[in-house]
Protein backbone atom coordinates (compact mmCIF):
# COMPACT_ATOMS: atom_id res chain seq x y z
CA UNK A 1 0.00 0.00 0.00
CA UNK A 2 2.70 2.71 -0.80
CA UNK A 3 1.18 6.00 -1.45
CA UNK A 4 3.02 7.00 -4.43
CA UNK A 5 0.84 7.47 -7.75
CA UNK A 6 1.41 4.68 -9.71
CA UNK A 7 -1.40 2.59 -12.28
CA UNK A 8 -3.23 0.54 -10.44
CA UNK A 9 -4.39 -3.03 -11.44
CA UNK A 10 -6.59 -3.53 -8.33
CA UNK A 11 -9.61 -1.79 -8.84
CA UNK A 12 -10.16 1.93 -7.41
CA UNK A 13 -13.12 0.73 -4.78
CA UNK A 14 -11.35 -1.84 -3.61
CA UNK A 15 -8.19 0.00 -3.15
CA UNK A 16 -10.28 2.52 -1.41
CA UNK A 17 -11.99 0.26 1.01
CA UNK A 18 -8.43 -1.39 1.44
CA UNK A 19 -6.88 2.09 2.69
CA UNK A 20 -10.19 2.82 4.34
CA UNK A 21 -9.14 -0.27 7.13
CA UNK A 22 -7.76 1.57 9.94
CA UNK A 23 -10.80 3.86 9.99
CA UNK A 24 -12.43 0.61 11.57
CA UNK A 25 -10.03 0.50 14.35
CA UNK A 26 -11.53 4.11 15.63
CA UNK A 27 -14.90 3.13 14.29
CA UNK A 28 -16.35 0.10 15.32
CA UNK A 29 -15.57 0.31 19.00
CA UNK A 30 -17.02 4.05 19.13
CA UNK A 31 -20.15 2.70 17.50
CA UNK A 32 -20.92 -0.28 19.44
CA UNK A 33 -20.11 2.67 22.43
CA UNK A 34 -23.19 4.69 20.58
CA UNK A 35 -24.94 1.67 20.72
CA UNK A 36 -24.94 0.63 23.95
CA UNK A 37 -25.46 4.23 25.41
CA UNK A 38 -28.57 4.94 23.07
CA UNK A 39 -30.53 1.71 24.22
CA UNK A 40 -29.15 2.60 28.22
CA UNK A 41 -31.13 6.16 26.99
CA UNK A 42 -34.49 4.59 26.20
CA UNK A 43 -33.93 4.36 22.23
CA UNK A 44 -34.57 0.93 20.57
CA UNK A 45 -31.64 -0.84 18.43
CA UNK A 46 -33.91 0.04 14.94
CA UNK A 47 -33.89 3.85 16.16
CA UNK A 48 -30.52 3.66 17.21
CA UNK A 49 -28.97 2.57 13.81
CA UNK A 50 -31.04 4.74 11.67
CA UNK A 51 -29.86 7.87 13.65
CA UNK A 52 -26.07 6.40 12.78
CA UNK A 53 -27.41 5.89 9.06
CA UNK A 54 -28.77 9.21 8.26
CA UNK A 55 -26.33 11.82 11.03
CA UNK A 56 -23.62 9.73 10.50
CA UNK A 57 -21.45 12.06 12.52
CA UNK A 58 -20.07 10.36 15.69
CA UNK A 59 -19.89 13.28 18.41
CA UNK A 60 -22.92 15.14 17.48
CA UNK A 61 -25.11 11.68 17.74
CA UNK A 62 -23.99 10.84 21.26
CA UNK A 63 -24.84 14.81 22.35
CA UNK A 64 -28.43 14.07 20.43
CA UNK A 65 -28.98 11.08 22.38
CA UNK A 66 -27.77 12.80 25.71
CA UNK A 67 -29.87 15.63 25.27
CA UNK A 68 -33.20 13.89 23.78
CA UNK A 69 -32.96 11.45 27.40
CA UNK A 70 -32.71 14.33 29.01
CA UNK A 71 -36.04 16.20 27.48
CA UNK A 72 -33.66 19.38 26.07
CA UNK A 73 -36.26 21.91 23.63
CA UNK A 74 -35.78 20.14 20.21
CA UNK A 75 -34.98 23.45 18.43
CA UNK A 76 -31.83 23.39 20.92
CA UNK A 77 -31.39 19.79 20.01
CA UNK A 78 -30.91 20.40 16.71
CA UNK A 79 -28.90 23.65 17.13
CA UNK A 80 -26.24 21.75 18.92
CA UNK A 81 -26.45 19.02 16.78
CA UNK A 82 -24.90 21.19 13.85
CA UNK A 83 -22.98 23.16 15.68
CA UNK A 84 -20.52 20.66 16.54
CA UNK A 85 -20.70 19.40 12.67
CA UNK A 86 -20.10 23.05 11.18
CA UNK A 87 -16.09 22.50 11.21
CA UNK A 88 -16.95 19.49 8.19
CA UNK A 89 -17.57 23.20 6.34
CA UNK A 90 -13.95 22.90 5.01
CA UNK A 91 -13.66 19.84 4.12
CA UNK A 92 -15.47 19.66 0.64
CA UNK A 93 -13.55 22.92 -0.51
CA UNK A 94 -10.61 21.31 0.43
CA UNK A 95 -11.38 18.36 -1.76
CA UNK A 96 -13.07 20.39 -4.41
CA UNK A 97 -9.76 20.53 -6.95
CA UNK A 98 -9.04 16.96 -7.30
CA UNK A 99 -13.01 15.60 -7.93
CA UNK A 100 -14.21 14.80 -11.52
CA UNK A 101 -16.87 15.96 -12.90
CA UNK A 102 -19.25 13.18 -12.36
CA UNK A 103 -22.93 13.28 -10.93
CA UNK A 104 -22.26 11.44 -8.07
CA UNK A 105 -20.11 13.11 -5.91
CA UNK A 106 -22.96 15.43 -4.38
CA UNK A 107 -24.78 12.44 -2.71
CA UNK A 108 -21.24 11.24 -1.45
CA UNK A 109 -20.56 14.11 0.60
CA UNK A 110 -22.61 12.10 3.41
CA UNK A 111 -19.63 9.89 4.08
CA UNK A 112 -17.47 13.00 4.48
CA UNK A 113 -16.53 12.32 7.96
CA UNK A 114 -13.40 13.65 9.84
CA UNK A 115 -11.38 10.71 9.11
CA UNK A 116 -12.56 10.07 5.48
CA UNK A 117 -11.64 13.46 4.94
CA UNK A 118 -7.98 13.04 6.20
CA UNK A 119 -7.84 10.28 4.56
CA UNK A 120 -9.32 11.60 1.05
CA UNK A 121 -7.40 14.70 0.94
CA UNK A 122 -3.82 12.48 0.68
CA UNK A 123 -4.71 10.15 -1.41
CA UNK A 124 -7.14 11.71 -3.57
CA UNK A 125 -4.23 13.83 -5.59
CA UNK A 126 -1.95 10.97 -5.84
CA UNK A 127 -4.67 8.81 -7.72
CA UNK A 128 -5.46 9.17 -11.22
CA UNK A 129 -8.47 11.17 -11.75
CA UNK A 130 -10.30 8.04 -13.59
CA UNK A 131 -9.72 6.58 -9.86
CA UNK A 132 -11.14 9.00 -7.77
CA UNK A 133 -14.66 8.40 -8.08
CA UNK A 134 -14.19 4.57 -6.91
CA UNK A 135 -11.91 4.88 -4.58
CA UNK A 136 -13.85 7.53 -3.09
CA UNK A 137 -16.68 5.42 -3.02
CA UNK A 138 -15.27 2.72 -1.53
CA UNK A 139 -13.52 4.23 1.49
CA UNK A 140 -17.10 6.18 2.04
CA UNK A 141 -18.47 3.02 1.91
CA UNK A 142 -16.98 0.76 4.39
CA UNK A 143 -16.64 3.76 6.72
CA UNK A 144 -20.27 4.18 6.91
CA UNK A 145 -21.03 0.75 6.90
CA UNK A 146 -18.86 -0.16 9.95
CA UNK A 147 -20.20 2.67 11.82
CA UNK A 148 -23.90 1.38 11.38
CA UNK A 149 -23.32 -2.23 11.80
CA UNK A 150 -21.21 -0.71 14.65
CA UNK A 151 -23.83 0.67 16.18
CA UNK A 152 -26.11 -2.12 15.53
CA UNK A 153 -23.95 -3.99 17.10
CA UNK A 154 -23.34 -2.12 20.33
CA UNK A 155 -27.40 -1.96 20.51
CA UNK A 156 -28.01 -5.79 20.74
CA UNK A 157 -24.79 -7.09 22.17
CA UNK A 158 -22.92 -4.23 23.36
CA UNK A 159 -22.80 -5.16 27.22
CA UNK A 160 -21.76 -8.57 26.52
CA UNK A 161 -18.89 -7.48 24.18
CA UNK A 162 -17.61 -4.84 26.23
CA UNK A 163 -17.18 -7.45 29.09
CA UNK A 164 -15.75 -10.24 26.71
CA UNK A 165 -13.08 -8.23 25.04
CA UNK A 166 -12.55 -4.68 27.27
CA UNK A 167 -8.93 -4.62 26.30
CA UNK A 168 -9.82 -4.80 22.18
CA UNK A 169 -12.21 -1.53 23.03
CA UNK A 170 -9.65 0.27 24.72
CA UNK A 171 -6.71 -0.78 22.15
CA UNK A 172 -8.38 -0.62 18.89
CA UNK A 173 -8.76 3.06 19.04
CA UNK A 174 -5.32 3.88 18.04
CA UNK A 175 -5.64 3.57 15.02
CA UNK A 176 -7.22 6.77 14.75
CA UNK A 177 -4.05 8.76 15.71
CA UNK A 178 -1.85 6.34 13.79
CA UNK A 179 -4.05 7.04 10.83
CA UNK A 180 -3.64 10.62 11.42
CA UNK A 181 -0.08 10.89 12.05
CA UNK A 182 0.77 8.89 8.68
CA UNK A 183 -1.38 11.32 6.78
CA UNK A 184 -0.09 14.63 8.33
CA UNK A 185 3.86 13.66 8.49
CA UNK A 186 4.07 14.15 5.16
CA UNK A 187 3.16 17.59 5.47
CA UNK A 188 6.19 18.36 7.50
CA UNK A 189 7.79 19.91 4.70
CA UNK A 190 9.35 22.69 5.87
CA UNK A 191 10.14 24.99 9.25
CA UNK A 192 7.33 27.17 8.55
CA UNK A 193 4.90 24.15 7.95
CA UNK A 194 6.25 22.39 10.81
CA UNK A 195 5.76 25.61 13.75
CA UNK A 196 2.19 25.69 12.32
CA UNK A 197 1.33 21.82 12.15
CA UNK A 198 2.88 21.32 15.72
CA UNK A 199 1.25 24.51 16.91
CA UNK A 200 -1.96 22.99 15.78
CA UNK A 201 -1.13 19.59 17.73
CA UNK A 202 -0.54 20.92 21.03
CA UNK A 203 -3.40 23.17 21.21
CA UNK A 204 -5.52 20.31 19.90
CA UNK A 205 -4.72 18.34 22.57
CA UNK A 206 -4.60 21.15 25.71
CA UNK A 207 -8.64 21.53 24.10
CA UNK A 208 -9.15 17.52 24.44
CA UNK A 209 -7.37 17.28 27.97
CA UNK A 210 -9.62 20.31 29.41
CA UNK A 211 -13.01 18.31 27.68
CA UNK A 212 -13.16 21.21 24.28
CA UNK A 213 -12.52 18.16 22.14
CA UNK A 214 -14.95 19.83 19.57
CA UNK A 215 -14.20 23.21 19.78
CA UNK A 216 -10.87 21.84 19.78
CA UNK A 217 -10.55 20.70 16.10
CA UNK A 218 -11.79 24.20 14.34
CA UNK A 219 -10.09 26.49 17.14
CA UNK A 220 -6.20 24.33 16.96
CA UNK A 221 -6.79 24.70 12.87
CA UNK A 222 -7.48 28.09 13.09
CA UNK A 223 -4.54 29.07 15.19
CA UNK A 224 -2.07 26.69 12.89
CA UNK A 225 -3.00 29.09 9.80
CA UNK A 226 -2.68 31.85 11.69
CA UNK A 227 1.01 30.60 12.85
CA UNK A 228 1.27 29.82 8.80
CA UNK A 229 0.93 33.64 8.10
CA UNK A 230 2.87 34.91 11.36
CA UNK A 231 5.57 33.05 10.00
CA UNK A 232 5.84 34.40 6.66
CA UNK A 233 5.44 37.68 8.01
CA UNK A 234 8.58 36.72 10.48
CA UNK A 235 11.09 35.49 7.67
CA UNK A 236 13.66 37.72 6.52
CA UNK A 237 13.13 39.38 3.45
CA UNK A 238 15.64 37.67 0.90
CA UNK A 239 14.34 34.29 2.70
CA UNK A 240 12.97 32.08 -0.40
CA UNK A 241 9.41 32.48 -0.58
CA UNK A 242 7.41 29.45 0.99
CA UNK A 243 5.15 28.31 -1.92
CA UNK A 244 1.35 27.74 -1.50
CA UNK A 245 -0.19 25.16 0.38
CA UNK A 246 -0.07 21.68 -0.39
CA UNK A 247 2.57 22.04 -3.64
CA UNK A 248 5.43 23.35 -0.42
CA UNK B 1 -39.37 7.64 19.55
CA UNK B 2 -41.70 10.47 18.99
CA UNK B 3 -42.51 12.07 15.67
CA UNK B 4 -41.14 15.19 17.13
CA UNK B 5 -37.92 13.50 17.93
CA UNK B 6 -38.26 11.50 14.17
CA UNK B 7 -38.42 15.29 12.79
CA UNK B 8 -35.52 16.35 15.19
CA UNK B 9 -33.22 13.38 13.46
CA UNK B 10 -34.43 14.42 10.02
CA UNK B 11 -33.59 17.74 10.36
CA UNK B 12 -30.11 16.90 11.73
CA UNK B 13 -29.47 14.33 9.27
CA UNK B 14 -30.26 16.81 6.32
CA UNK B 15 -28.51 19.92 7.81
CA UNK B 16 -25.47 18.02 8.69
CA UNK B 17 -25.46 17.18 5.31
CA UNK B 18 -25.83 20.78 3.67
CA UNK B 19 -22.95 20.99 5.91
CA UNK B 20 -20.87 18.92 4.08
CA UNK B 21 -22.40 19.55 0.29
CA UNK B 22 -22.78 23.28 0.39
CA UNK B 23 -19.31 24.35 0.68
CA UNK B 24 -17.92 21.68 -2.09
CA UNK B 25 -20.87 22.93 -4.31
CA UNK B 26 -19.42 26.56 -3.98
CA UNK B 27 -15.98 25.51 -4.38
CA UNK B 28 -16.97 23.61 -7.84
CA UNK B 29 -18.28 26.85 -9.10
CA UNK B 30 -16.14 28.89 -8.30
CA UNK B 31 -13.43 26.33 -9.98
CA UNK B 32 -15.43 26.58 -13.01
CA UNK B 33 -15.54 30.75 -12.93
CA UNK B 34 -11.81 30.20 -12.93
CA UNK B 35 -11.74 27.52 -15.62
CA UNK B 36 -7.93 27.15 -17.33
CA UNK B 37 -6.13 28.31 -14.25
CA UNK B 38 -4.64 25.32 -11.92
CA UNK B 39 -7.93 24.33 -10.08
CA UNK B 40 -5.32 23.80 -6.57
CA UNK B 41 -4.26 27.44 -7.49
CA UNK B 42 -7.17 28.91 -7.58
CA UNK B 43 -8.58 27.91 -3.91
CA UNK B 44 -7.84 30.50 -1.35
CA UNK B 45 -4.83 30.15 -0.05
CA UNK B 46 -5.96 29.83 3.84
CA UNK B 47 -8.44 27.35 2.67
CA UNK B 48 -5.48 25.11 1.03
CA UNK B 49 -3.42 25.59 4.43
CA UNK B 50 -6.52 25.19 6.57
CA UNK B 51 -6.78 21.35 5.14
CA UNK B 52 -3.83 19.85 6.85
CA UNK B 53 -4.44 22.17 9.68
CA UNK B 54 -7.73 20.07 10.34
CA UNK B 55 -5.57 16.83 9.98
CA UNK B 56 -3.39 17.81 12.37
CA UNK B 57 -5.92 19.25 15.10
CA UNK B 58 -7.65 15.82 14.53
CA UNK B 59 -4.31 14.02 15.44
CA UNK B 60 -3.86 16.23 18.80
CA UNK B 61 -7.22 15.23 19.64
CA UNK B 62 -7.23 12.31 18.88
CA UNK B 63 -3.91 10.95 20.21
CA UNK B 64 -5.09 12.30 24.12
CA UNK B 65 -6.58 9.07 25.54
CA UNK B 66 -9.81 8.08 26.72
CA UNK B 67 -8.18 7.46 30.55
CA UNK B 68 -5.17 9.75 30.63
CA UNK B 69 -3.54 7.76 33.00
CA UNK B 70 0.50 7.26 33.20
CA UNK B 71 0.43 3.18 31.47
CA UNK B 72 -2.04 5.53 28.59
CA UNK B 73 0.27 8.19 27.70
CA UNK B 74 3.60 5.42 27.40
CA UNK B 75 1.48 3.40 24.93
CA UNK B 76 0.79 6.27 23.27
CA UNK B 77 3.91 7.55 23.26
CA UNK B 78 5.61 4.50 22.42
CA UNK B 79 2.75 3.79 19.86
CA UNK B 80 3.47 6.74 18.10
CA UNK B 81 7.48 6.17 17.65
CA UNK B 82 7.23 2.66 16.58
CA UNK B 83 4.36 4.14 13.89
CA UNK B 84 7.05 6.48 12.51
CA UNK B 85 9.92 4.43 12.90
CA UNK B 86 7.58 1.95 10.23
CA UNK B 87 6.48 5.12 8.13
CA UNK B 88 9.83 6.42 7.84
CA UNK B 89 11.22 3.03 6.12
CA UNK B 90 8.53 2.32 4.15
CA UNK B 91 6.18 4.90 3.36
CA UNK B 92 3.27 3.86 3.20
CA UNK B 93 -0.36 3.44 4.98
CA UNK B 94 -1.36 0.08 6.31
CA UNK B 95 1.68 -1.02 8.14
CA UNK B 96 2.86 1.98 10.64
CA UNK B 97 -0.96 2.19 11.53
CA UNK B 98 -0.31 -1.93 12.23
CA UNK B 99 2.59 -1.71 14.04
CA UNK B 100 1.29 1.72 16.08
CA UNK B 101 -1.84 -0.47 17.26
CA UNK B 102 0.48 -3.35 18.00
CA UNK B 103 3.17 -1.39 19.80
CA UNK B 104 0.19 0.47 21.72
CA UNK B 105 -1.99 -3.11 22.46
CA UNK B 106 1.55 -4.73 23.82
CA UNK B 107 2.04 -1.83 26.28
CA UNK B 108 -0.99 -1.84 27.64
CA UNK B 109 -0.91 -5.92 28.70
CA UNK B 110 2.29 -5.59 29.57
CA UNK B 111 1.87 -2.54 31.71
CA UNK B 112 -1.24 -4.68 33.13
CA UNK B 113 0.72 -7.72 33.93
CA UNK B 114 2.93 -5.81 35.94
CA UNK B 115 0.64 -4.07 38.06
CA UNK B 116 -0.88 -7.50 38.63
Amino acid sequence: MTTDTRRLTTPAWWLGMREAIPLLGGYIPVAISFGLVSIQAGFTTWEATLISLLIYAGASQFLFIGMAAAGAPLWLLIAMTLLINVRHMVYGPNLAPWLTTSRWWPWLMHGLTDQVFALAHTRMPQLEASQRLGWYSGAALLAWVSWVAGTALGAIAGDWLMAQWPLLGEVMPFALPALFLVLVMPRFTSPRWTAALLLTIAIAMTCTLNGLTNLGIPLAAGCGVLCFYLVRLGARPNASPASRGSHE
Amino acid sequence: MSNRLWLAVLACALGTYLIRLLPLLWMRRRLRRLDGNDSVEAMPQWLSILGPMMIAALFGVSLVPRQPDTTAWLATLLGVIATLIVWYRLRSLGWPIIAGVGTYGSVILLMDMLQG
